[in-house]
Order: C-alpha cells, then sequence, then structure tokens
C-alpha cells in the first residue's frame, strides 16, 4: 500500500493529480505517436489539468463553507448527524497479493508456484487529518509451526496532518527509499518478483518502528526525516552450513541480504540504539520523480564474549539516488544504493573460515525501460528490460568470506550437491506486464545471470491491487 | 565436526597427566583469569554437600567407586583410562568386576544442557538424553548394577546414615526424608547437580580460544588455521554441530548444538558388550545385564549393538519429565547427543564407545570415513566406485578378530545404515568433489586438532608458557608463529 497516496485517496481518484494516474493518461492511445500528437495530447492534458484544479477549488470552497456550517450548527443538528454515522463511515479496506511460477531453467527440479504474499490493509480515518493505516501480510500461503509461510504487520501506524505541508506519523511504517519500498504492490512494478537492487540492498519491504515529520510543498517536493528503530547485528549467522541459497527466488526469499538479515521489523526490536532517516523527492513535473534517502545509526552489535574488550560501534548507513521519467509510452527508471557498516573487523576475525562474514560495503543499482506497445479499454501491454548489478559484499574487514570450491552440498538431503552461490551478480530481465484492469495484472519475464549461471530462470505472475 | 557430529567425543581421559587440577582451580576464581565463569566463587551448602558426596567412595556397594571414580576432575570429569585396565568403559559393581556399555563422558559445561526437546531431538542428559536434567541423571549411577551398584535408593540411604556429613544432608533436606528413600536419593542428586552446576570448576570458560576472544592471547598461525578448517563449511565443517558462536544456552560457546547424529563410528571390540558372549574382563563373571535390543533384525551380523536413542537403556522410572521411550522408532537408532568439543584434548578415548584414542584418529576418520573404508552397504547414489566392499588393511571397521569387517558402518544393524549422516560435509561420498579427496589434508588434520587443543581449560593469559597441554597436542604441533590478537 501506497502510504503516502492514503493520505489523499479520494482527491487522487477524482483529480486524477498523481504520478501515475498522469502517466497513465499520457500512456493512453495507440503506441508511436508523432511529436504533433503527444503535444496535442499535452495540450489537451494541461486543459484537463486546470478543468481539474477549478473544480478542486470549488470543492475545498464547498468544504470550508460547509466545515464553518457545521461548528456553527446548533447541538440537534449533531444529534441527527451521529445518529445517521456509522463507525465504518471512516474505514477503509485494501488488500493486494501475487502468485507467481519460478522454473529455473538448468535446474527444473527446484521449479516452484507460490502465493507469495497474501496482504490485507484496514485504515481508519479519525478526522480529517488523523487516520490509521494497517497492512497484514500472509506469505506463502500456510503459516504454521509445520509450513513456511509467515503472518506478519506490514505496517501499523497513525498519521496526524500538522499543517498543509506538514504531517507526523508514528507506529511501523514504510521506509521512503527507493522506487518500490512503498509502491511494492504487483501492479507497480514491472516483472514477476522485485528487483534485485530493491531487495538485497534496499530490503524491500522495509519498515521501522518510530516517528517521522513528512510532507509536500507547492514546488512538487515531498519530504520525510524520522527517528526509528535500526539495525541488529545481532541476527547475523556467521555459519550456514549450507547456502542460504540455490536458485534466484531462494536468494529474494533467504533474508541473507545485509539488512534483509538484520533489520528488526518491529517485533522485539533492540531499541538501544535508534537510527535516523532523511528523504527527498521532487514530483514537480508531470511524468518525472528524482529523489534520494539516506539512512544511519548504530546497530545492535553481535554479542560479545563476556569480559571481551569494547570494539566500538557498528554504524549502519544506507543512501540511494532513483528517478523515474514516463514521457508517452515509455516508462524509464535508475536506482542507485550503497551501504555501509562500520567496525567490522573485529567480528569478522573472530570467525574465520565463515562463508558469511559482516560486508563493510554494498551496493547496486539498476536500469529499467518499459513501454506500453498495446491499451485498449481496460487492457494494456508493457514490455520492459532492466538491467541490474549488486553486490552484498563488496569489501570487508578484517577477513573475507571462505567460499567452498566445487560441488558441495546444498541441502541435508544425500546427493543434493551444487556450486556455492557467489553474493554479487549481474542480471538482465526481459518480460511484460500486461494488465487486465489497472488493478489486476498478468506478469511473465526471463532473466539472466552473469555469475550465477545457474539461476537463469523463467517466471511467471499474477498480481493485484485494489 | 558435521552433524552426527562427535557425538562422541567426550569421554575419558586423555593422554598425558596433567596438572589440570591445579590450572583449574586457578580459573574461575582468581588470578587473571577472569573468564566470565557464571558461577560464584563460593558454594551453596548444598553444592558443598554435593561435593563431598561427588567423591565418597562408601556411598557405592563396593565401596571403592564415586561419581569422582570415572568424573576425575584432571581429566575434565571424564575418566581416567588408566583405572580402567585399558578398557574405554569403566569398572563397577559390587565386587568392582563389572564393566559399563559406554565411555564416560566428560561432566564438564553439561550444566548447560538443556531438557530434552523431544520435537527438536535436542537435549537431555546421558548420551542418549534419557534423564531430564543433571539431578535425574545424577541418580542413576548409584543404583547401576555395573557402576556403584546399590540394590535401590534404600540401600544407598543406609550407606547415607552411616557418613559424616549425614547431619549437613538433613540440615538441608529433614530428618524425615530419610525414611523415605527415593526423595532422599533425589535430594542427594540433587546436591550433586548443584555441585557440578555452581562449581566454577565444571565450567571455568578458561581455555586459550577463551582469551583469545576476549583479546588477551593469540592464536599461533597454526591454530587460527585449524579453526578457519573448523568453520569453513567446504572443509571440517565442524562448527555445524559443534558452534564456535555462543548460542542460546551461554554466553560462551560450547561447542555442541546438543543434537544428535548417527555418523556410523566403528564397532569397538573392546567392550566386552560387544563380545559374542560378554563376560567380565576381570573374573570371566558373565554380563547377565548386557540386554540384546528387540529392536535388532534378526539377520543383523551381531547379537549386541549400542542404539543411542533407540537403545534399551530406559528414562528413568521417577524422572518428572521422561525423555519419550524411542524403541520403535528405527530412524533414531544410531543416534547419539553431540558431545561439547571443550576439553576435548583431555578426553580420550573418544565417542560414545571409545573406539580413537586421538583426536587425530578422529578427524581423519571423519574425512575419509567414505573413502579408504569399505563401504559395500553404504547407502550412496550408484555408480560407487568403492563397490564391491573396501577390504584394505587401513579400514577403520574391523571385525572381532581384527581382520577388515565385510560391512562398514558396523556397530549398526545393516537395516539401519540408512541412517548414517553421508550427508554433510566433511564425509566425502563419491558424488562430491570428485569422490576421491578428503575435505583436509593431511597438515590440515593436525591444524583442526592444534585449534581442539585450544579449547583446553587453564590458560593463564599471564603466564602462557605454563599452559599445559596432552602430548596429543605438542604432536601435531607444526609452526610457533602467533597471529594477531583480537582487535
Amino acid at each position: 500500500m501506497n502510504t503516502k497516496s492514503m493520505l489523499f485517496p479520494r482527491l487522487c481518484a477524482a483529480a486524477g493529480l498523481s504520478a501515475f494516474a498522469a502517466v497513465a493518461a499520457a500512456a493512453d492511445p495507440a503506441p508511436a505517436k508523432s511529436t504533433d500528437q503527444v503535444e496535442q495530447q499535452i495540450d489537451a492534458l494541461s486543459q484537463q489539468l486546470q478543468a481539474l484544479k477549478a473544480e478542486l477549488q470549488q470543492l475545498k470552497s464547498q468544504n470550508e463553507a460547509l466545515a464553518a456550517q457545521q461548528s456553527a450548527a446548533p447541538a440537534q443538528t449533531a444529534a441527527a448527524t451521529s445518529a445517521k454515522s456509522s463507525p465504518f463511515d471512516n474505514l477503509s479496506l485494501w488488500g493486494y497479493g501475487e502468485v507467481y511460477y519460478d522454473r529455473p531453467i538448468h535446474d527444473v527440479a527446484r521449479t516452484q508456484a507460490d502465493l507469495a504474499r497474501a496482504v490485507f490493509g484496514i485504515g481508519y480515518r479519525f478526522d480529517d487529518r488523523t487516520h490509521f493505516n494497517s497492512e497484514f501480510e500472509v506469505e506463502h500461503a500456510v503459516s504454521s509451526a509445520d509450513d513456511p509461510g509467515e503472518f506478519e504487520v506490514e505496517q501499523f501506524y497513525v498519521d496526524h496532518q500538522l499543517t498543509n505541508w506538514a504531517s507526523i506519523e508514528a507506529g511501523l511504517f514504510l521506509m521512503p527509499f527507493g522506487l518500490l519500498n512503498e509502491h511494492h504492490e504487483p501492479t507497480n512494478f514491472y516483472g514477476v518478483q522485485r528487483n534485485f537492487v530493491e531487495t538485497l540492498i534496499i530490503p524491500s519491504t522495509w519498515r521501522e518502528g518510530g516517528f517521522a515529520l513528512h510532507g509536500n510543498t507547492d514546488l512538487g517536493i515531498s519530504y520525510s526525516a524520522g527517528l526509528t528503530t535500526g539495525i541488529d547485528l545481532g541476527k547475523w549467522d556467521f555459519a550456514p552450513e549450507y547456502p542460504a541459497y540455490t536458485t534466484a527466488l531462494e536468494l529474494e526469499d533467504s533474508d541473507v541480504a545485509p539488512l534483509q538479515a538484520t533489520h528488526q521489523e518491529l517485533a522485539l526490536s533492540n531499541a538501544e540504539h535508534l537510527a535516523q532517516y532523511v528523504s527527498l523527492s521532487y514530483n514537480g513535473l508531470p511524468g518525472f520523480t528524482a529523489g534520494g534517502a539516506i539512512f544511519t545509526g548504530n546497530a545492535a552489535p553481535v554479542p560479545a564474549p563476556p569480559n571481551a574488550p569494547l570494539s566500538g560501534h557498528n554504524r549502519v548507513t544506507l543512501g540511494e539516488v532513483h528517478t523515474r521519467w514516463t514521457p508517452g509510452a515509455f516508462d524509464l527508471s535508475a536506482l542507485y544504493a550503497r551501504g555501509t557498516i562500520s567496525n567490522t573487523a573485529g567480528v569478522n576475525l573472530q570467525n574465520p573460515g565463515s562463508p558469511n562474514p559482516i560486508p563493510s560495503k554494498f551496493y547496486g543499482y539498476y536500469l529499467q525501460g518499459a513501454y506500453t506497445v498495446w491499451q485498449n479499454a481496460t487492457y494494456r501491454v508493457s514490455p520492459f528490460v532492466r538491467w541490474e548489478r549488486y553486490d552484498m559484499g563488496a569489501n570487508y574487514a578484517g577477513t573475507s568470506p571462505e567460499i567452498p570450491s566445487g560441488d558441495v552440498p546444498l541441502s541435508g538431503a544425500p546427493g543434493d550437491y551444487g556450486k556455492y552461490p557467489q553474493s554479487h551478480d549481474i542480471v538482465w530481465t526481459y518480460g511484460a506486464n500486461f494488465y487486465v484492469t489497472p488493478h489486476v495484472v498478468i506478469k511473465a519475464d526471463y532473466q539472466t545471470f552473469d555469475v550465477n549461471r545457474d539461476f537463469t530462470r523463467l517466471d511467471l505472475g499474477l498480481g493485484l491491487y485494489f | 565436526m558435521p552433524r552426527a557430529g562427535s557425538a562422541a567425543i567426550g569421554k575419558r581421559v586423555g593422554a598425558v597427566g596433567l596438572v589440570l587440577t591445579s590450572l583449574l582451580a586457578g580459573c574461575g576464581s582468581g588470578s587473571g583469569s577472569s573468564s566470565g565463569a557464571s558461577t560464584p566463587a563460593s558454594l551453596s551448602p548444598a553444592a558443598a554437600l554435593g561435593k563431598t558426596m561427588f567423591d565418597d567412595q562408601a556411598l557405592s556397594a563396593s565401596g571403592k567407586q564415586s561419581c569422582g571414580t570415572c568424573h576425575v576432575k584432571s581429566f575434565a570429569y571424564a575418566a581416567d583410562p588408566a583405572t580402567d585396565q585399558g578398557l574405554p568403559v569403566p569398572l563397577g559393581g559390587t565386587a568392582f568386576n563389572l564393566v559399563g556399555l559406554r565411555n564416560a563422558p566428560s561432566l564438564m559445561y553439561a550444566s548447560f544442557t538443556p531438557s530434552f526437546d523431544a520435537d527438536n531431538i535436542i537435549g537431555g542428559f546421558f548420551r542418549d538424553g534419557r534423564a531430564s536434567s543433571l539431578a535425574v541423571q545424577a541418580e542413576q549411577p548409584f543404583i547401576t548394577e555395573f557402576e556403584m551398584a546399590n540394590k535401590d535408593a534404600a540401600e544407598v540411604v543406609q550407606r547415607l546414615q552411616t557418613r559424616p556429613y549425614l547431619q549437613d544432608f538433613i540440615a538441608l533436606f529433614g530428618a524425615a526424608v530419610l525414611s523415605d528413600p527415593q526423595t532422599a536419593l533425589q535430594d542427594i542428586a540433587k546436591a550433586i547437580a548443584a555441585y557440578e552446576t555452581e562449581d566454577a570448576t565444571f565450567h571455568p570458560f578458561s581455555s586459550k580460544f577463551d582469551y583469545w576472544q576476549q583479546g588477551q592471547a593469540q592464536l599461533s598461525a597454526q591454530e587460527a588455521n585449524g579453526l578457519a578448517l573448523f568453520n569453513n563449511p567446504g572443509k571440517g565443517n565442524c562448527t555445524a554441530c559443534h558452534p564456535s558462536q555462543r548460542q542460546s544456552y551461554s554466553e560462551h560457546p560450547l561447542f555442541t548444538d546438543f543434537s544428535y547424529d548417527n555418523i556410523g563410528i566403528p564397532r569397538n571390540w573392546k567392550i566386552p558388550a560387544n563380545t559374542p558372549n560378554p563376560v567380565s574382563p576381570i573374573d570371566g563373571t558373565p554380563l547377565d545385564y548386557v540386554t540384546l535390543p528387540a529392536n535388532v533384525p534378526a539377520d543383523s551380523e551381531y547379537a549386541y549393538y549400542d542404539l543411542g536413542l533407540c537403545g534399551v537403556l530406559a528414562p528413568p522410572a521417577d524422572d518428572p519429565h521422561p525423555r519419550p521411550v524411542f524403541t520403535s522408532v528405527t530412524s533414531l537408532c544410531g543416534q547419539f547427543k553431540v558431545p561439547t568439543l571443550r576439553n576435548i584434548a583431555l578426553t580420550a578415548p573418544y565417542f560414545h564407545n571409545g573406539i580413537f584414542g586421538s583426536l587425530r584418529e578422529v578427524v581423519q576418520w571423519y574425512v575419509t570415513r567414505d573413502i579408504n573404508s569399505n563401504v559395500g552397504n553404504n547407502p550412496l547414489p550408484q555408480p560407487n566406485p568403492y563397490s564391491p566392499a573396501y577390504l584394505g588393511a587401513d579400514s577403520f571397521y574391523v571385525a572381532a578378530d581384527g581382520s577388515p569387517d565385510a560391512l562398514q558402518y558396523n556397530d549398526l544393524p545393516l537395516d539401519f545404515d540408512a541412517n548414517v549422516n553421508i550427508a554433510e560435509v566433511p564425509y566425502t561420498p563419491p558424488t562430491f568433489q570428485g569422490g576421491q579427496a578428503p575435505t583436509l589434508s593431511a597438515a590440515e588434520i593436525d591444524d583442526v586438532v592444534a585449534f581442539l587443543c585450544t579449547l583446553t581449560d587453564g590458560y593463564d593469559p599471564t603466564n602462557p608458557a605454563a599452559y599445559v597441554l596432552p602430548a596429543q597436542c605438542a604432536a601435531v604441533t607444526h609452526a610457533t608463529t602467533s597471529i594477531a590478537t583480537m582487535p
């Protein structure tokens, strides 16, 4: 769920002012238009925008007048109103989910199908300036002690608007990092699976507990700054006996990446050290957005033996910049993210021979281009290509990973041998999103990996969002 | 070592007479060895009484045996092999002419053992987890026919009433308990368990490894390489079952995850129970207490097997949290609890049946089990280049006459061979890395053993030269180069 869009859902729906709506409108008819056609269309959109602005102003005026009347109204009016109102009037429900089929073409025995996530959101508007949002997620269909699934609270926060340009939120909320973390519904990204950079480097879906100040300005700049729970390096596993992943799908689900492995999701989080973040985004031009964010804070350390000397703090920092441009039928985006963890030499040296020491640096970036080739009524087809590079362990202090060579056991099953995977790769993804409606999408893609070549796979997916 | 891990390592003595007593005494309490031991410097009254009873041979039928007879302080509270006439199992019984069934494990760090978890098959006391607590475990030797050999709890209490510390016992547990022998025996065991829990000599955390972790000692290059090999999942992979990282049981690494495994160790013909007609090696008395397991298939090579978790040794009747009986769960047959590797250099011979006399043999066996041994019954994917059975003279698996046995894993009935762990490093089945090369070279085996020697308690960072290790440690030492102290 796009948390920020929940602030003004009706307004967005009515006025079509969101970037996505603008893109959809711009991408409207057929592909391959002439420059004149595009200009005409922009003119038309501009006129529509002006008209909507006028309507909006009118609505605002009406609302203000109504508010004034209500404040001056006699008690009987309030009584009559309460008689007619219901708590459900202020309740909102939404949801999203995705199902996929994942076939590693060099290792078809590991083909999987999964109801990856089913998410349901509940919101409540206390008044015009105060609301509550929450999301509850079931991953992998069945959550029990004997099944692989999980049940998670993905968001749970209260937002209160202070002024037209500033609101404050508190609770468990999504971190405003990258293009995907706050917009992770399957209709909002290309490809069956989320891109690797915004999975392994930015640990989407990344949420923390805390509070934040955020808002939008008339200049098209949105901002957010918060104080949140941070990273717990005590969760690090220095001694995985088997590779944490043997396929691309397992890589995404394994929680082995530096921040995936150590973020806390407000589950009895170690809160001795809090982290801070700031994010800025510019949305002042239709169809264009650019932004960046930085997160930093001291992590809870790997527990040291009693009487061990203090080794200093481990500061974890993650920064990213991103942009997205949707001229006409095109949808172009790029993102770079880089993280560091300081002062890891000591703890790495305590674990020589580990295939998984703590990295001091990790990064990733991608370029992505999509193009709407066909659109009719609610249908839309958008092929895309994405090139991305990630490295979960670009640098290590004190030691280096001891990656077993040759064939090694990949699990406890006799005879299950293969190569130990590398923690970096360059990935090409070719595919298409077919929107049945803007809220239901069927996806297909093919991914190749330059380093972990056995990860090459075919993916099919179904996603929905309401 | 791997999952099945040295389930058995814990035992007796090692090799060399050490001055460990004084070293251990110096650790936990004093000088410069603030090792983080979690016990108080002074014992509670119960623990102090337990200490007395731990070493009181007058509580045994023979008058010659106490807890401390088989759990000798200077051998990391495992057995002193010199006291058992070269047997891998302890002597005992009313006439001190009977022999045990298993190698006596070290009691050091035993107090960190969790109760048996039947869902995950973890924890419990004894090598088969059949006692739920240290106290329940401590009761059993008093009334075991081939150990302290009292007929029952009442006989134990009779002996207790002759002891000079009787009044201390009454002061702690009341006079009335003497008329309830079962409860009195439980109280004796509680006191002994309190001693094993409180006394820092059972868990001083004063090894060279501990001080290295604290930045107060240096590992030699060989020892450091040994630790890296120990941790490396493609080399030793020892940490898979003997974690060198701390877990939830202690603030220190315990080098066991308390899991169970079946690693197919060779049969030890020095254990009288393993012979066709078990008799006392002392006076030829038939060992009537050797019970042939009912779950051994009729066509098995031998009549008696020690099957660990699914074996014939039943959980104690008065255990308040009895372990399930697994005699019908044949998939667990042959599994034994993974022991700690702390002080392992002091506790030879190794494994539950004491089959190996040195750590080097143990590691050598781990990395060549499925290479140099006859693997005719090894349930591995075909084709198996080692089939038919390897019958070389260097086979670890031998018959009673010392010739290579026709079957590998010969301490298990053939039907249970499929239970043997063959999937983890460092086992090297034919499909692994070409199937031929052990995961550790001869020099690397030495390095791993050199590292294991650093787990011996009693290191004094202010006087490293005084750190006395068993001879088997000196035998593997290649170099003395030191590496940097931990930051």
